[in-house]
């Protein structure tokens, strides 16, 4: 494409720019489509988005107060019971554990995920200076976060089997453990999900953050390089204090994703063996689509989407004020 | 902490690197030389690091069963037509929200569509499954998931058209206008060539992320469409797991994604980092 600017097209010595491009105001007959290209240009998608989602949120908000079950659900034969679903789920021993578990898996995963993404990402970038292997080094360390979740699932399941898994016979074979560890058992089989998890997802913030360092101004280092700072006081000093923001939002998409994970779960363990791994996402899944329960899911649902909104809310607001900052929103 | 000290930890995040590099790589590995296996020898007592025979045939036989050959083509269809929708609409959105921010609904209404790629699809998922089967096409079929996926790939898509938009200088376009171009014309032959690539990473971002999915398409589809993924948790003799015809498979189906993903690795983490969510 080539547009001589200003050059050339005599033709439209006459042409002004359109009323809706400028949206200024001329005659009312332009003042209305100034006003309307807008909204129509954002009218089809965002009517698209919501024709999907906003039965479905209708239809889970009703069905929370509701006892409805499978089998009512059919018969059209369900009542309305107010709060009792909610009471179900907030008493439920089964929903306090899973929200354990998912404080486990923020700490040991989620949060595991962005410090050791900090650590390589920074080492890659600060310590790794041949261009080309950090290159090569960057794309096998993102090659995980582009396997489907079945296939996650399927291959970690498949090298933790106790019995003649391949990561109970390597750890024996280097003399780490001295009995096969017991990967799916009651009380481990959390712990197997998170690995599998930070082996998927640590390239996530890895990528966020490895891109927010590649954009610090290089001025800066340069002037701290003439006031003959070192390199650790670079880090501490400037590093760090400039990516802080890019972190923060490395963990919050994690964070949030914490609440919606589910596939690994549901391939690896099911959730068991007797729900010691289900986290709160998963119960809602499980409850409504495996066991029916579709009153109580939609309770579990709504408070799950309570949570994240608290959350998203909190995220978007802080994601406003650091795209600002950075003149990009 | 010492300079002297910080040349240490250097040598000791090295380390910790090769380390990482070893814990990403040895499942990769694994799946590499299980798809080349024996099904007898995946099931051994003490399994072999090294395969002992090798038997590239397995990569064959995961398409005895002709559907599986299918599978990989509806994911395709999926994939390809969720991309072009979200692209379609992300690029409407996008551009309107660059270029009339306070007509077009303003901050609200962008981050509204962001929010929708946030909240967990569970809290969905069962009305939504009603909901499409009540329409004429059905649960069980390509046009119910590439809807679907409209959840979190056009938000996706209209945030990264959005900052695509703004950084194509407003004046070329004025510039078109005033040499008597029509809007269409402005928008397709100044605009558009200048937001391409990045249009481009994000096609690409969406197609991964539909190829890669799994948690609809295990609700919704399953005899009429089958999914990549959907059908590798299903290579089974009976009750023993083919896990060499499971790992053959997944690495055949790994390779569009890879090969994008290294191809125009540099656009995707642009995309990642400013779309700053995943699916």
């Amino acid at each position: 494409m080539a547009v001589t600017v200003g050059g050339g097209a005599s033709a439209g010595a006459g042409a002004t720019l359109p009323d809706w491009f400028t949206s200024k105001k001329k005659n009312p007959s332009n003042l209305i489509v100034a006003r309307w290209v807008p909204i129509a240009l954002v009218g089809l998608p965002v009517l698209t988005l919501l024709a999907i989602v906003i039965y479905p949120t209708i239809w889970m908000f009703y069905h929370a107060f509701q006892d409805t079950n499978m089998m009512r659900l059919f018969q059209h034969n369900w009542s309305f019971v107010g709060f009792e679903n909610f009471k179900t789920v907030l008493s439920s021993a089964r929903f306090g554990d899973s929200v354990w578990h998912l404080v486990l898996y923020l700490t040991f995963g989620t949060g595991l995920e962005v410090v050791l993404a900090v650590i390589l990402a920074l080492t890659l970038y600060e310590v790794v200076k041949n261009s080309l292997l950090r290159v090569i080094l960057l794309v096998l360390i993102v090659l995980p976060m582009m396997l489907p979740p079945s296939i996650v699932g399927v291959l970690w399941k498949f090298m933790l089997t106790p019995s003649n898994g391949a990561v109970n016979h390597a750890l024996l074979n280097m003399g780490l453990i001295s009995t096969p560890v017991e990967w799916f058992n009651a009380g481990v089989s959390l712990w197997s999900i998170i690995i599998a998890d930070v082996w998927n997802w640590t390239a996530l913030p890895l990528l966020i953050i490895y891109s927010g360092r590649v954009s610090l101004p290089p001025a800066v280092y340069e002037a701290a390089r003439v006031d003959g700072a070192g390199g650790w006081m670079v880090m501490r000093r400037i590093t760090l204090p400039m990516l802080k923001e890019v972190i923060a939002i490395a963990f919050i998409v994690r964070f949030m994703d914490a609440f919606k994970f589910v596939d690994l779960v549901y391939v690896m363990t099911s959730g068991g063996p007797a729900q010691t791994s289900e986290l709160p996402a998963y119960i809602a899944f499980q409850r409504g689509i495996r066991e029916f329960a579709i009153g109580e899911a939609a309770a579990y649902a709504i408070v799950i989407f309570a949570c994240s909104a608290v959350i998203i809310t909190l995220f978007l607001k802080y994601l406003k004020k650091v795209l600002k900052a950075q003149a990009i929103a | 902490m010492s300079e002297k000290n910080y040349a240490l930890v250097k040598v000791l995040l090295l380390i910790f690197l090769g380390i990482w590099m070893l814990f990403t790589l040895f499942p990769l590995y694994w799946q590499l030389i299980t798809a080349f296996k024996s099904a007898g020898e995946t099931n051994l007592t003490v399994p072999t690091f090294w395969p002992d025979e090798w038997h590239p045939e397995n990569f064959i036989a995961v398409f005895a069963d002709k559907s599986n050959f299918g599978a990989l083509i509806d994911s395709f269809v999926i994939a390809t037509g969720n991309t072009l929708a979200s692209l379609f609409l992300g690029t409407l959105a996008g551009y309107a929200f660059a270029r009339f921010p306070r007509q077009a609904g303003g901050e609200n209404l962008s981050f509204w569509i962001l929010s929708n790629r946030m909240f967990p699809p569970v809290a969905i998922l069962i009305p939504m499954f009603f909901l499409f089967d009540a329409m004429p096409w059905g649960t069980d079929s390509h046009i119910s998931l590439i809807i679907l996926y409209l959840v979190f790939n056009m938000p996706l898509a209209t945030w990264l058209m959005m900052v695509f938009f703004r950084d194509a200088p407003r004046e070329l376009e004025e510039a078109a206008y005033l040499d008597g171009f029509t809007p269409l014309q402005a928008f397709r032959r100044v605009t558009l060539p200048l937001v391409l690539p990045g249009m481009v990473s994000v096609g690409i971002l969406c197609w991964i992320f539909a190829w890669n999915e799994y948690l609809f398409a295990n609700l919704f589809v399953g005899s009429a469409v089958r999914t990549f993924t959907i059908v590798i948790p299903t290579f089974t003799n009976g009750s023993q797991t083919l896990w060499n015809l499971q790992m053959a498979f997944s690495l055949i189906a790994m390779i569009p994604p890879v090969t994008l993903f290294i191809l125009l690795r540099r656009y995707m983490v642009r995309g990642l980092s400013l779309g700053v969510v995943k699916g």
